[in-house]
């Protein structure tokens, strides 16, 4: 896949300007609210007829003004998962993930295995008979999420998924949404301003700043990025890693994060099977930084880290540090005159100390992957 | 009820049902390109939809009557031969659907109004067409709207009469509808059978209303339950 934007649009105060190549399997696109972000989806949908300069997907022309052509938006070929859902108020949940059907049939695809994928996959078989209008607000984002795919479209366009539901409902429906990085889902493009969906989403990041790029790269590296931190730490920054259950030990239990022998983490009990890959939050400012390894404490994770990046003198910004050379460097919160006070040094050793109970376990809940079994449906 | 009376209820049923079907597409036309277009020439539409509701009937059913006269646009001199209209209850539907055309529109450009735009943007990026979005989303979403809108259009049509009475005049049997047959019961003096004309009125009237207003379109999409 690859998307080419090359794209002018006013908006409210400024212009919204921005040229990228978007070549990975899930690329993100983060910014406060007001950046831009809803815009760009809606331009590449083809929703947005003030759009100007130019969108392909794998070569094929979806905008071009300065030749002319425009692409309605019908034959697009776009998952577009809106912000609020929009799901069709007059219809029932199957009536709305089959909403693209012909779409798909076009496409070569069966909507009716889609819908049986998109259905286990979301965990929606209890809710197909339901009226869209009964929905409550998760249940409406997972039923708009599947009916993106069981459009069989050729890029998914994620606008603000998990926006607006409480931290709780975040924590169960992450998971699901972190299914669409299967190599069987279509590419996809998620713009948010939530700093532990991108990180737990997306491959790539493009960080949008009242309608400009303003950095791009790897998600946890541009996120501890000066330039961009005091956007994420606004929202509570949590580093996002992706691990493998590998024990449930009574009262903890234990994360492998990375690869192989990798970094073993003790967190809260996670409602997951041994073996299931899951996702472990670790909030930025409940990491504590030790230069020596510290004795006698009662946090379980005491982890021997590289320094990778250090903010500016006196400039907030975390400090940067990588676990093992194939994680994701994890951003630190500190006072500002910390790394002076403690001597830190980029390339120096460090120890990170993380209770437990700091570790925040994304879990979708046991037996969810699961289809509901006939009979106990209602 | 007598004969008399019933022939009048059946008449003014029909000259409203008529009238109502005249009206609904022409209706349904302007309250989508009201509620959804930008055109030049908008404001002009929307000014003429709403004639009829500011100026007098027997205005508007003068101008009928020259439209239609021998020597009219639509007389048997242009066209060379004759629509044979004036006079007849189909002159009455005609009247009945012009002066009903500003409500049906304006309740129909409500109804469509109600209808979340991004809705139809939906389902365009799930590969429908504008004819097939219509289809699939706005005109469900509109349905309640729509049908109190034809509801409201015809109780309009219903008490129709100063153009009615222009253009097909007051036959008692041919062109009496239940306004006219009040207007002539009322200038005979004939207080029952007024009083009994005015009973029908009442209930069909009120069963309209009701209906209407069951249906009206609620806040939020109006397909709420």
């Amino acid at each position: 896949m690859s998307l080419e934007v090359d794209l002018r649009l006013a908006l409210d105060g400024f212009e919204l300007r921005v040229a990228f190549r978007a070549d990975r399997p899930v690329t993100g696109v983060f910014g406060a609210s007001g950046a831009g972000k809803t815009s760009l989806i809606e331009s590449i949908a083809g929703l947005r007829r003030d759009a100007a300069g130019a969108i392909r997907l794998d070569g094929e022309v979806w905008l071009d003004t300065a030749a002319g052509r425009r692409l309605p938006p019908q034959e697009r070929g776009v998952g577009w998962v809106a912000q609020d859902g929009l799901l069709f108020p007059h219809l029932d949940v199957r009536a709305n993930l089959l909403a693209g059907a012909r779409r798909a049939r076009a496409a070569g695809a069966d909507p009716e295995r889609l819908l049986a994928e998109a259905t286990e996959m979301l965990a929606l078989g209890e809710l197909l008979h339901r009226r869209a209008g009964t929905l409550s607000g998760g249940e409406r984002r997972r039923v708009a999420v599947g009916r993106a795919l069981c459009s069989a479209p050729r890029l998914l366009l994620l606008d603000e998924p998990l926006a607006s539901l409480d931290l709780p409902l975040r924590r169960r429906l992450l998971p699901l949404l972190a299914r669409l990085r299967s190599p069987t889902s279509p590419p996809a493009l998620l713009v948010s301003h939530d700093p532990i969906e991108v990180q737990a989403l997306c491959d790539e990041l493009i960080v949008l700043q009242r309608g400009r790029v303003v950095a791009r790269g790897e998600p946890h590296a541009v996120l501890a990025d000066p330039r961009v931190f005091p956007l994420a730490r606004e929202e509570g920054f949590e580093n996002v890693l992706r691990g493998r259950l590998v024990a449930h030990r009574g009262a903890t239990s234990s994360v492998r994060l990375g690869a192989g022998e990798g970094v073993e983490l003790s967190t809260p009990p996670i409602d997951a099977a041994v073996g299931d890959e899951v996702l472990i939050g670790l909030p930025a400012s409940e990491i504590v930084l030790a230069t020596r390894r510290p004795e006698g404490l009662s946090a379980r994770n005491v982890l021997p880290a590289t320094i990778e990046a250090l903010p500016a003198l006196g400039e907030p910004g975390p400090v940067s540090v990588r676990l093992a050379p194939e994680l994701p460097p994890l951003g630190v919160e500190v006072v500002e005159t910390t790394p002076e006070r403690m001597g830190l040094e980029r390339g120096g050793r460090i120890y990170l100390v993380i209770k437990a109970t700091s570790c925040r376990p994304y879990a979708a809940g046991r037996g969810t992957p699961a289809p509901p079994s006939p009979g106990t449906g209602s | 009820m007598s004969a008399e009376l019933a022939g009048v209820l059946t008449l003014s049923l029909r000259v409203a049902a008529v009238a109502t079907l005249l009206v609904a597409l022409p209706a349904a036309f302007a309250g989508y390109a009201l509620a959804r277009w930008r055109f030049p020439g908008k404001r002009l539409l929307s000014a003429l939809v709403g004639l009829p509701l500011v100026l007098p009937p027997t205005a508007v059913g003068f101008l009928l009557l020259r439209l239609l006269a021998i020597d009219g646009p639509l007389g048997r001199e242009t066209l060379g031969f004759d629509l044979a209209l004036l006079l007849t209850w189909k002159a009455a539907a005609l009247a009945a659907c012009v002066m009903s055309l500003p409500l049906v529109a304006r309740t129909a450009r409500v109804a469509f109004e109600a209808v979340d735009p991004r809705l139809e943007a939906m389902a365009r990026t799930l590969g429908h067409g504008p004819l097939a979005t219509l289809r699939m989303v706005t005109l469900p979403l509109a349905a309640r709207g729509l049908i109190a809108a034809l509801i409201l259009g015809f109780t309009r049509a219903l008490g129709e009469f100063g153009a009615t009475v222009i253009v097909a005049g007051n036959i008692p049997g041919r062109t009496q509808t239940l306004a006219s047959a009040i207007f002539a019961a009322q200038q005979t003096g004939d207080s029952g059978q007024a009083a009994a004309l005015i009973a029908v009125s009442l209930a069909v009237g009120l069963v309209a209303i009701w209906a209407a207003e069951a249906l009206a379109p609620r806040p939020h999409g109006g397909v709420g339950r």
